[in-house]
């Protein structure tokens, strides 16, 4: 091929020849393509005309740009608040009129509820599914239940729709005390069994741990009928559900290390979604009533339609 | 065939030999690590509890030994091979380019072990620590010094256009590696970039585009450039408009590195700098793609039986395929969704997979019958190697494709009360038949390799037999 | 057959194409342009959080809807502060010791590969991760952590959302708190010490970097000093959850004010 030749078209190569046969050919570069050359540099101009750009200034400033047709200057920020004005139309109506409500009032609210219900399922699955589980199912790893189930009407604080919403605004972190000074082993083994036999409905077949639980701190949280006090978020211990783990280990380290109290306790913590300013006022109204809406929620006989300066969260 | 020389040049190929079989030898690692972090994301197990192939360890690993090693050694064997060749002389100097081989596979090795154990900079591409880094510019200097000065004693009096794009390659790398690695040590294996926030994203991502722009681009261009021609027996299509395209290019990449920062913290101006150019990349990447093609105006029949040529002809069409991909991703709209997606990554493997690696590949054959001056040991498996590879290619980016859009979309996603259908975690788990498929569709191109190293090594063993026999030192 | 000395695009090119050295020169004018257009004024245009030469955020002022300015976003001290007395909502402030080992973690782990810790000012990044990213709050990051792939949730906003239990049970084992996640199992890194040494070094050096040191009234002598108290005995995973929890809280936003420019 060392001719010069082009066998198709005849146009002829620039001459020269590199490693016997490369060569290249005097061809034009196709229409097409210079047209699209040329767009493309008067793309490049309008483009830089209509949007920011040009960063050098002796002003401290960039060039702006002169902006779209009929929409003015363009930035990041008027995009998103445009878009945001799309979205806005839909939840508005219903956003309005959750600012001012309480809880117990979203909920009273048919469509208002079914609103929340359908907002809240992101809510819920992006900020408490990881510790609830999705739709509040609980979360069970190695160490056991990671946090409380939320889709059941057994409550630790309380599963008002407002102490509920308590709950979300401030966070929880209940505390047991360790008992493994207060209690020899032996006493922490009676107590343990008795409570596992609590659950079981035969709490009095452990004389022992009951005289354990009746005389130690226990009842001071627990209650003497071990029922629990929501006030402190202390457990129910005669019912099947366990917060922890129920087996005889798993209640005997609870008792031995307790809760939020130190070295080898377990774990408790709800986050303050108010403080970390993580979520919205409203947005948190929502999750206290799509939690509610779980099915375990438990009607209270505060009045439906309360002032919102009379929720515990107005402060 | 080929006109034989008026006066036969003896080349200085035995590196270019070490280099392109070391090129074959990692486009099956960088590959099958692919398949591997692939493989992590679809089956989380795999991360077998090792620290050292967790996925964050290993992804790095997997971009450096198909962008470094496999990619590096192509370019250097195909870099030396062709500018002896177009330049009708050795090398400036055989010995610098031997040190530039050792030094290259080094750092492999160097990057090998040091990413799984976690010694890395974060950024991307650039990962390799400071002592790499030193080295990293030393040899690729050298390389640069020594491909320049070889043009500077060609016997042609102009220099071909493969060696333009390579120039720019080189000087464009060594910018980019310089300024992005710049660090303050902490200790030996660990330093902190002197950049931070919004200036250290710009430098970075100017070095991640060009890295892609000059090195798989610009590099792989100079590749095509001599390639097509030989392999097709044409001359190139338009001279007219390689001298377009290459300064087009040259001049314009280098300002896309923005579209990867749009709508972050950075300024909007700079997000528009590089929204417009890479819509405007559009027409230079075509002047490759369409000069590459028209190249092979008139043979096209010569596909049917040359396997080679289609290696190098449908690399040509990814090659548009993903430069018109890419410039859509840039529009702000566009990039508004497709970025953080998996469509990324699928528009980086069309390039990667359907533009550089083929037409590594089409390059690599081309040269093993060259360098060895024999024929293939299997014709039949470099056209199974075409299909495989091809095939996997195609699943892979289909899957990305898709997938991506989808997460997209499902982030973004508003019913009809105005608030967000899709928590975080269902885009996960929607990701996982895509995940599986790409594992998939990466085997499969994975499997090509292997088939290619398997003809190459048959074929070398054939050629060293029959050389022996003849006792005829090979001719390079 | 072609005149071999005719020339069939310029003049110029015809020479260049000629002269090796010629080449080289034009191609390393070409190709440097861009990159200076959109590096350099990062270096000196206000917002983009580069302290100035003046002390100052190269003058930076973001502004309410009225346009008034509001206070600045990025923390100094008071007199005898220190980090241990800034509070969330305070604004930006470098790690304290023991983030900035965790930070030094993350790094090496690839986490940034998996998350991106850039939101951006989306509706629904909004609604999803909270408030836009601004540049100052990576103004400390050397290097930045963006990110660009997010196979995992955006990170930049994560302090404070789960309790410090949360993510040690989480990194350790994800799958068992998130049954969908395809993240790694990081338990190793409870096994793992911080090396007060080293976290001390880093210190040093983000404190004597040439663009956006930490300032030496925060990592002043002492406060270092204090550094291996603070990290001595914590496990890397007690370092990960400090630099993770640290992570979005730093400036209190005001509604409507436009922190991009
Ligand atoms: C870091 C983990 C974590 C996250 C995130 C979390 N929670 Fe909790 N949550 C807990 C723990 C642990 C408890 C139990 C606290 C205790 O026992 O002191 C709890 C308790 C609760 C309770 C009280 C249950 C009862 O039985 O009284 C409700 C209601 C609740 N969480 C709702 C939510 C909602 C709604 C969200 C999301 C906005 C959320 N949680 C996010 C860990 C978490
Ligand atoms: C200071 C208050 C306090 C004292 C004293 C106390 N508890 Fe508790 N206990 C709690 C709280 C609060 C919880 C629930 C923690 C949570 O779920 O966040 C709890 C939980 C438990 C649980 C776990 C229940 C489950 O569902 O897993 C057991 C078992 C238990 N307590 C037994 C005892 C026994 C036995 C004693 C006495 C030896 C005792 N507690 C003393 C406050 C207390
Ligand atoms: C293979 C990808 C991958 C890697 C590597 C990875 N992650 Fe993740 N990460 C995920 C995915 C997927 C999720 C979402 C599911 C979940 O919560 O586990 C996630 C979730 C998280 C979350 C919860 C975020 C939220 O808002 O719910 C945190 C925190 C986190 N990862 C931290 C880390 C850290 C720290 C590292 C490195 C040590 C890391 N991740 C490495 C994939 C990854
Ligand atoms: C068998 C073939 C391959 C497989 C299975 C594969 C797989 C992968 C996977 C799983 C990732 C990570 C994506 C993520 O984080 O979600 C990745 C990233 C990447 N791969 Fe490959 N890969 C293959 C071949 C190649 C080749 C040949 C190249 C050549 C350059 C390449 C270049 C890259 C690059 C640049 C990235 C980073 C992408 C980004 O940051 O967006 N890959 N690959
Ligand atoms: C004109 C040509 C091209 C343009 C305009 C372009 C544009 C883009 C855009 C917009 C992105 C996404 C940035 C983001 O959202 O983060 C991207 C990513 C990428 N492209 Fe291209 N592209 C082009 C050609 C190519 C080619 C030929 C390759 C060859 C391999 C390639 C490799 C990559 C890689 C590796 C990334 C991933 C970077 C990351 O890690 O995020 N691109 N490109
Ligand atoms: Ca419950
Ligand atoms: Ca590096
Ligand atoms: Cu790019």
């Amino acid at each position: 091929m060392s001719d010069n030749q082009n066998s198709d078209g005849g146009v002829p190569t620039t001459g020269h020849i590199w490693d016997d046969n490369l060569a290249d050919l005097t061809n034009q570069p196709p229409r097409w393509w210079m047209l699209g050359l040329t767009g493309s540099a008067v793309w490049v101009v309008v483009y830089w005309l209509m949007y920011p750009s040009v960063p050098f200034s002796t002003s401290g400033t960039f060039f702006e740009g002169i902006g779209l047709p009929g929409t003015g200057k363009w930035t990041a920020i008027k995009e998103m608040q445009e878009d945001q004005k799309v979205v806005d139309a839909v939840r508005m109506p219903f956003e309005n009129k959750i600012k001012d409500m309480t809880p117990a009032a979203i909920l009273a609210d048919k469509e208002l509820s079914e609103y929340v219900v359908r907002s809240g399922k992101v809510l819920f699955g992006d900020n408490c599914a990881a510790c609830h589980g999705q739709n509040g199912v609980g979360t069970v790893d190695k160490q056991g239940l990671f946090a409380p189930i939320l889709n059941d009407d057994d409550w630790l604080f309380g599963g008002t729709i407002d102490k509920i919403h308590e709950t979300i605004v401030g966070g929880r972190q209940a505390i047991m005390t360790p008992h493994k000074d207060s209690l020899k082993p032996e006493q922490i083994d009676a107590v343990a069994k008795y409570v596992k036999a609590l659950s079981e409905g035969k709490g009095d077949s452990e004389p022992d741990g009951k005289k354990v639980f009746m005389e130690s701190d226990c009842t001071a949280c627990h209650g003497p009928d071990a029922k629990g006090i929501q006030a402190m978020g202390s457990a129910n211990l005669t019912d099947k559900i366990w917060r922890f783990d129920g087996s005889l280990e798993g209640i005997k380290r609870t008792i031995a290390y307790g809760v939020n109290a130190g070295p080898d306790s377990r774990i408790a913590v709800m986050p303050n979604f108010k403080e970390a300013g993580k979520l919205s006022d409203s947005e948190i109204k929502k999750l206290a009533v799509y939690v509610y809406k779980f099915g375990g929620g438990i009607k209270d006989d505060v009045p439906a339609a309360a002032p919102a300066a009379a929720a515990p969260s107005a402060n | 065939m080929e006109a034989t020389q008026a006066t036969p040049v003896k080349y200085d190929m035995d590196v270019v030999r070490w280099f392109t079989i070391m090129a074959v030898v990692y486009a099956v690692v960088g590959t099958l690590i692919g398949v591997y972090v692939a493989s992590e994301l679809a089956w989380p197990f795999l991360n077998f509890d090792i620290p050292e192939i967790t996925f964050g360890r290993l992804r790095p690993l997997h971009t450096n030994a198909v962008i470094f090693a496999f990619g590096g050694c192509t370019l250097m064997a195909t870099g030396y091979y062709m500018v002896q060749r177009t330049g009708g002389t050795r090398l400036w100097s055989n010995g610098l380019a031997w040190f530039t081989f050792w030094g290259w596979n080094l750092i492999i090795v160097l990057a090998v072990i040091t990413l799984p154990l976690g010694m890395t900079q974060s950024k991307e591409y650039a990962e390799l620590e400071w002592p790499i880094d030193i080295l990293i510019a030393i040899v690729w200097v050298a390389f640069g010094l020594n491909h320049i000065m070889t043009n500077t004693i060609r016997k042609t009096s102009h220099i071909y256009v493969s060696n333009w794009f390579t120039m720019a390659m080189i000087v464009m790398i060594a910018y980019l590696h310089i300024v992005n690695s710049l660090a303050i040590p902490v200790s030996l294996t660990q330093s902190v970039s002197v950049f931070s926030g919004v200036q250290d994203a710009m430098v970075q991502w100017w070095w991640g585009h060009n890295a892609v722009g000059f090195y798989l681009t610009a590099g792989f261009l100079g590749i095509m450039y001599y390639f097509v021609p030989k392999q097709s027996g044409r001359p190139v299509f338009s001279y007219r408009l390689s001298v377009l395209h290459f300064w087009t290019l040259s001049f314009g990449y280098v300002w896309l590195g923005a579209h990867h920062l749009q709508y972050t913290a950075l300024p909007d101006w700079t997000g528009s700098l590089g929204a417009a150019i890479s819509l405007a990349m559009i027409i230079p990447s075509w002047g490759g793609a369409m000069n590459g093609m028209m190249t092979l105006s008139g043979a096209w029949d010569k596909l049917r039986t040359d396997y080679i040529l289609r290696f190098l002809v449908t690399s040509l069409a990814f090659y548009a395929m993903s430069t018109f991909d890419g410039p859509v991703m840039a529009i702000k709209t566009v990039n508004a969704l497709s970025h953080y997606t998996d469509w990324t990554v699928g528009h980086v493997h069309a390039g990667a997979l359907g533009w550089m690696a083929m037409v590594s590949f089409g390059a690599l054959y081309h040269m093993v019958k060259k360098l060895w001056n024999t024929e293939m040991y299997s014709d039949s498996l470099v056209n199974v190697h075409f299909w495989v590879a091809l095939i996997g290619s195609v699943i892979y980016i289909v899957a990305m494709w898709v997938s991506g859009i989808m997460q997209g979309l499902m982030w973004r996603d508003y019913d009809e009360y105005g608030t967000l259908t899709y928590t975080f975690v269902e885009t996960v788990s929607a990701m996982h038949p895509y995940y599986a498929m790409r594992a998939v569709g990466g085997a499969i191109f994975n499997l090509g390799t292997w088939i290619m190293l398997y003809n190459v090594v048959m074929t070398v063993r054939q050629a060293n037999a029959a050389r022996r026999v003849s006792a005829v030192p090979a001719n390079a | 057959m072609s005149d071999h000395d005719k020339v069939y695009s310029t003049k110029l090119q015809d020479k260049i194409e000629r002269n090796t050295l010629l080449m080289f020169v034009a191609v390393a004018l070409a190709v440097a342009v861009g990159g200076i257009v959109e590096i350099v004024p990062l270096f000196y245009l206000p917002n983009t959080a580069m302290l100035g030469g003046d002390g100052t955020m190269n003058g930076t002022a973001h502004k309410d809807a009225n346009g008034n300015v509001v206070a600045s976003v990025v923390w100094k001290p008071q007199a005898g502060q220190t980090l241990e007395d800034w509070k969330p909502g305070d604004g930006v402030r470098p790690y304290k010791p023991l983030e900035l080992a965790g930070r030094t973690v993350f790094i090496r782990e690839g986490c940034y590969l998996c998350h991106s810790q850039m939101i951006r000012p989306f509706r629904d990044e909004k609604d999803r991760y909270g408030h836009y990213s601004i540049a100052e709050e990576s103004m400390y990051d050397h290097p930045f952590q963006w990110g660009s792939k997010r196979t995992g949730p955006d990170l930049a906003r994560v302090g404070g959302k789960y309790s410090d239990e949360w993510h040690r049970r989480h990194l350790k084992y994800p799958r068992e708190v998130v049954p969908e996640s395809v993240m790694p199992n990081y338990f190793f890194l409870e096994k793992k010490m911080v090396d007060p040494d080293q976290t001390i070094k880093t210190m040093e050096v983000m404190a004597s970097m040439p663009f956006n040191p930490v300032p030496r009234d925060i990592y002043s002598a002492s406060y270092i000093a204090s550094a291996k108290a603070q990290v001595e005995g914590k496990t890397e995973m007690d370092a990960v959850i400090a630099f993770l929890q640290s992570l979005g809280n730093h400036v209190k936003f005001q509604e409507g004010v436009n922190y991009r420019d």
